[in-house]
């Protein structure tokens, strides 16, 4: 880095030239990741406390029951300490929790759940689509089982438009509800042994905005401490303590032990929440030269008792004319949750699915087709980069899919995504510098995996001219500062530019200090490879020996968000190429492109892992992952990971994770746009492949084989 | 609260799947016992009945040959390995990680005499005279294993919570055969799943550790 770029600056902290950085733009190996690969890092499951209690819960087996629940019987089981009634009477979904117990083992406190006598009447539910909207359907809510439908658009204007256009498609696009699937599952264990304070491990997103919460389900005034150093997973789901949180923080105020309450993998299926389910009528109009001239959508979002998702159409193309009415339905399962890009994978699939199919039915080019109707240079871009990366211009089905006799068949296929990723004001973060040399920043923050210490230690260290690892990133404790949960893409844009604020104040306080101890001005003090040096004289203090000069307290500065050091507005372009084993309707995805902007790239190697995993959830949500309840007895099928199926090793395609480096704006996040246009472009090689257009997801082989028959036919 | 009871199974929640537990104690060789505090030795409780199959009850003492150690740890009969690496240990040994519970997603992995297996489901009696490796015991004195070092060098982990699973898989395939190609690591890390999302980078890092590990890898 060039000494200039050192100097303190009075117009206030800047990231630079992008080409500038030492450690940010570049390939960080996350700083926390010898914890992860030794089983240092401690979760909230991994929490041990003298005298703790393991506590399970007693779940609703039916969706909609009238219970009576008796406890007694587990209390008098071996290991059993508590066990208590958390909801008799009328209940409202599947899996809402009827009790709690509390043991010594969490195999006793397993025995001491089963021993519970459950008395229920089994009332009339609802727990899918058509059941919810059958004229002799049970009322989910109060106010019945449809919400109020937003309407956006003219209805009779798009009528009208249709009569204009050359082409036109309409037809039903529906996703399933996804779980988000943590390995790590939801809960916390409450360290409360009386007085006014209280520690808590939370597996949260939210480690500051927790504690609040557990403040006030514990009943103290005093600090309580939420403490989320590693968590395994979240992707929307972990906001807030939840009932089991809640539950957890009254057994240890009550018991006045530590109580270690963490779902067992039944329970986070049946109530930890899922990405919404949808049903999409789409129609879709345009003239012979590829223009967008009507798209109408009825949307009906499947949230359970939850409002569900959906991110409005038409999603991110442009049409002379639109309108979409979008309601909720409602059914006797648990609430949708936030999930990576809420609303925005549904929305995608249906309109990607409905473009895709009316591209075709003009003969026309899909690459070209999607950039005449969109308007953003960064698509464009990013359109003809991963055309470029799959082999759309050596590939011979571009206007029409392969329709050939061969058995095995390749297809290619394209979507797209967009999302915020901006910051605001809502993290402070504080560097301190010890007279030991020692260099710190700490936050409020967590870290869910998207190697945020890392960036936190790098953007200081860049700031001070040292490596990464002199500096301590501190976060995952609530007690370090205001900070932001981290949902939306928005913890990137909003701690960075605070990170670097503080960064900023601290350099600018040391030189100042410096400037004193060696008589020299502030404005030529340079901070650089490990040294300290004055501009003028040249001379150097090796970075030691310069802490060594500052009083006892040492230096502890403060930093905010920096409107300018933050964007937002994210774009991605995802292609995927598949082969379709027309014989047995099996599709492997051979390889996936996705093109990424995300402002400045504070990791690029934590950035393609972030891209890779978007892709690869993409995937395993178009091909594999489906909530499955049995509409008669009320029971979700699949709730364990031996019959709700991951991507693993043996489905990977080659992956190309590539960012938009074209980019030049500030920091943005870009973990939710990695997720919403896989599955759709997966959806769309296929029929690129072989002509069989699924509409229903997951892209399972017996609607592969379903759809050849229907070709065949005719 | 009364005398302990032993542990049953329910009545009343037939729509209750059963316990896999559950199952096994009615089904295997091993009953489960209940009340902590009999404090009864494994020697003194197991009673064979000239089948060959060794029957325990109470609590149990047992000894295990955990990363080079010898560990004895107090359980119940019914405990897997998991259960006594994470909860019965003293100190317990938490890198290994309870995930499915159920055998499908390889978070548990550990070596048992040199093989890949589920910690959930193993009984932990049956891994006396065993010799058990966990995500603990790779590193010496602090110094990460060629596969740990290139885990972390190539970004083969996100939230982390699959990935000491992974290490023990990748380790066990590349002790194996160091030159293991990109399909030898893929079919070897198959009893394992990511959430995240890391495979890419997770291949990369095992190919990179063979070729550390003196294999030709790719080849």
């Amino acid at each position: 880095m060039a000494s200039e770029t050192n100097l303190p600056k009075l117009d206030g902290p800047s990231w630079g030239a992008k080409e500038a950085h030492t450690l940010l733009n570049h390939d960080l190996p996350r700083v926390d990741g010898p914890d992860k690969v030794t089983g240092g890092a401690r979760y909230t499951h991994d929490v041990r406390l003298p005298g703790m209690l393991y506590a399970r819960l007693l779940l609703c087996p039916l969706p909609s029951a009238k219970v009576k629940v008796d406890v007694e019987p587990a209390k008098k089981i071996a290991g059993v300490v508590e066990a208590r009634v958390v909801h008799e009477g009328e209940t409202k979904f599947l899996g809402q929790v009827l009790a709690v117990v509390a043991a010594k083992t969490p195999q006793q406190a397993e025995d001491g759940v089963r021993a519970i006598r459950l008395e229920l009447e089994p009332l009339k539910w609802a727990v899918t689509h058509e059941q919810s909207l059958a004229d002799d359907a049970p009322k989910v809510l109060k106010n019945g089982n449809v919400g109020k439908s937003g309407d956006k658009g003219s209805a009779a204007d798009v009528e009208a438009a249709f009569a204009k256009c050359d082409a036109v498609v309409e037809a039903s696009y529906s996703v399933p509800i996804q779980h988000h699937a943590c390995l790590e599952t939801h809960g916390a264990v409450v360290d409360y042994r009386g007085g006014d304070s209280a520690t808590v491990y939370s597996s949260t997103q939210s480690c500051f905005d927790s504690a609040g919460e557990f403040q006030g389900a514990l009943g103290v005034k005093g600090d309580v401490d939420v403490v989320t150093e590693y968590m395994g997973g979240g992707f929307g789901s972990k906001f807030g303590g939840g009932t089991e949180g809640k539950l957890a923080a009254e057994l240890s105020r009550d018991l006045k032990v530590p109580i270690h309450l963490m779902l067992s993998r039944r329970d986070e299926f049946l109530i930890a929440g899922n990405r919404s389910g949808c049903v999409q009528t789409i129609k879709v109009g345009a003239t012979k030269d590829g223009t967008l001239v009507a798209v109408d959508a009825k949307v009906d979002k499947l949230g359970g008792i939850g409002g569900g998702s959906n991110a409005g159409q038409p999603y991110i193309y442009k049409a002379t004319n639109s309108h979409a009415a979008i309601r909720s339905v409602y059914t006797h399962t648990d609430s949708s949750r936030a999930m990576r890009a809420p609303g925005h994978p549904q929305a995608s699939f249906g309109i990607e699915s409905a473009l895709d199919e009316l591209a075709y039915k003009l003969g026309l080019d899909l690459v070209e087709f999607r950039k005449k109707n969109t308007t953003s240079e960064f698509h464009h871009r990013q359109l003809d980069r991963a055309a470029q990366e799959i082999g759309w211009l050596e590939h011979k089905f571009r206007t029409a899919p392969d329709l050939s006799d061969s058995r095995e068949k390749t297809g290619i296929g394209f979507a797209l995504s967009t999302w915020g990723g901006g910051g605001g004001e809502s993290c402070v973060v504080t560097v301190e510098i010890r007279p030991d040399g020692s260099i710190s920043a700490k936050s409020g923050t967590q870290d869910l995996g998207t190697a945020t210490r890392t960036y936190v230690a790098a953007i200081v260290a860049e700031e001070f001219g040292l490596k990464l690892s002199d500096v301590v990133a501190r976060v995952g404790h609530s007690s370090y500062g205001p900070a932001c949960g981290s949902g939306g893409s928005q913890t990137t844009a909003s701690l960075a530019p605070s990170v670097k604020d503080a960064a900023f104040n601290a350099r600018r306080s040391f030189a100042g200090a410096l400037a004193k101890s060696l008589g020299c001005d502030a404005a030529d003090v340079a901070f650089e490879a490990g040294f300290v040096i004055d501009g003028k004289s040249k001379k150097k203090l090796a970075w030691k020996d310069a802490c060594a000069t500052l009083p006892p307290a040492g230096i502890s500065a403060k930093g905010e968000w920096v409107k300018a050091l933050a964007d937002n507005g994210v774009h991605g372009v995802q292609a995927a190429k598949v082969v379709v084993d027309t014989r047995t309707g099996r599709v492997q995805v051979l390889k996936m492109v996705g093109v990424q902007d995300c402002g400045l790239p504070l990791n690029r190697m934590a950035i393609r892992s972030q891209l890779n995993g978007g892709m690869i959830q993409g995937l395993s949500y178009g091909l594999l992952e489906e909530r499955v309840i049995d509409p008669d007895l009320g029971y979700q099928l699949n709730a364990n990971f031996e019959d709700y199926k991951l991507a693993g090793c043996q489905e990977m395609p080659e992956l190309v994770a590539l960012i938009d480096d074209e980019d030049t704006r500030g920091v943005i996040g870009m973990a939710e746009p990695a997720i919403i246009p896989g599955h759709s472009a997966i959806a769309n090689a296929i029929h690129n492949a072989c002509g069989v257009r699924i509409r229903e997801m997951p892209l399972t082989a017996d609607k592969v084989l379903m759809g050849l028959l229907a070709l065949k036919k005719g | 609260m009364n005398e302990p009871e032993e542990p049953r199974e329910p009545q009343e929640i037939g729509r209750w799947a059963p316990s896999r537990r559950g199952f096994l104690k009615s089904a295997g060789g091993l009953a489960a016992g209940g009340a902590v505090g009999e404090a009864a030795l494994a020697a003194g409780n197991a009673n064979l009945f000239g089948d060959g199959v060794e029957r325990l009850k109470g609590e149990i003492e047992l000894e295990l040959d955990i990363n080079g150690e010898k560990k004895k740890v107090h359980c119940e009969p019914r405990a897997t390995l998991l259960d006594v690496l994470r909860i019965h240990l003293e100190p317990a040994l938490t890198g290994t990680k309870l995930v499915c519970d159920n055998g499908s997603c390889g978070a548990c992995t550990v070596h048992v005499d040199g093989k890949t297996s589920y910690a959930c489901m193993l009984f932990a009696a049956d891994m006396r005279n065993k010799k058990i490796r966990t995500i603990e015991g790779l590193a010496k004195n602090g110094e990460l294993t060629p596969v740990q070092k290139a885990f972390v060098e190539r970004d083969a982990l996100m939230c982390g919570f699959c990935t000491p699973g992974f290490v023990m898989s990748v380790t066990a395939c590349l002790e194996k055969n160091p030159s293991a190609s990109l399909d030898d690591v893929k079919h070897a890390c198959s009893g394992n799943f990511c959430r995240c999302g890391t495979y890419p980078h997770i291949f990369q890092a095992a190919l990179d550790a063979g070729k550390a590990l003196g294999g030709k890898a790719g080849k």
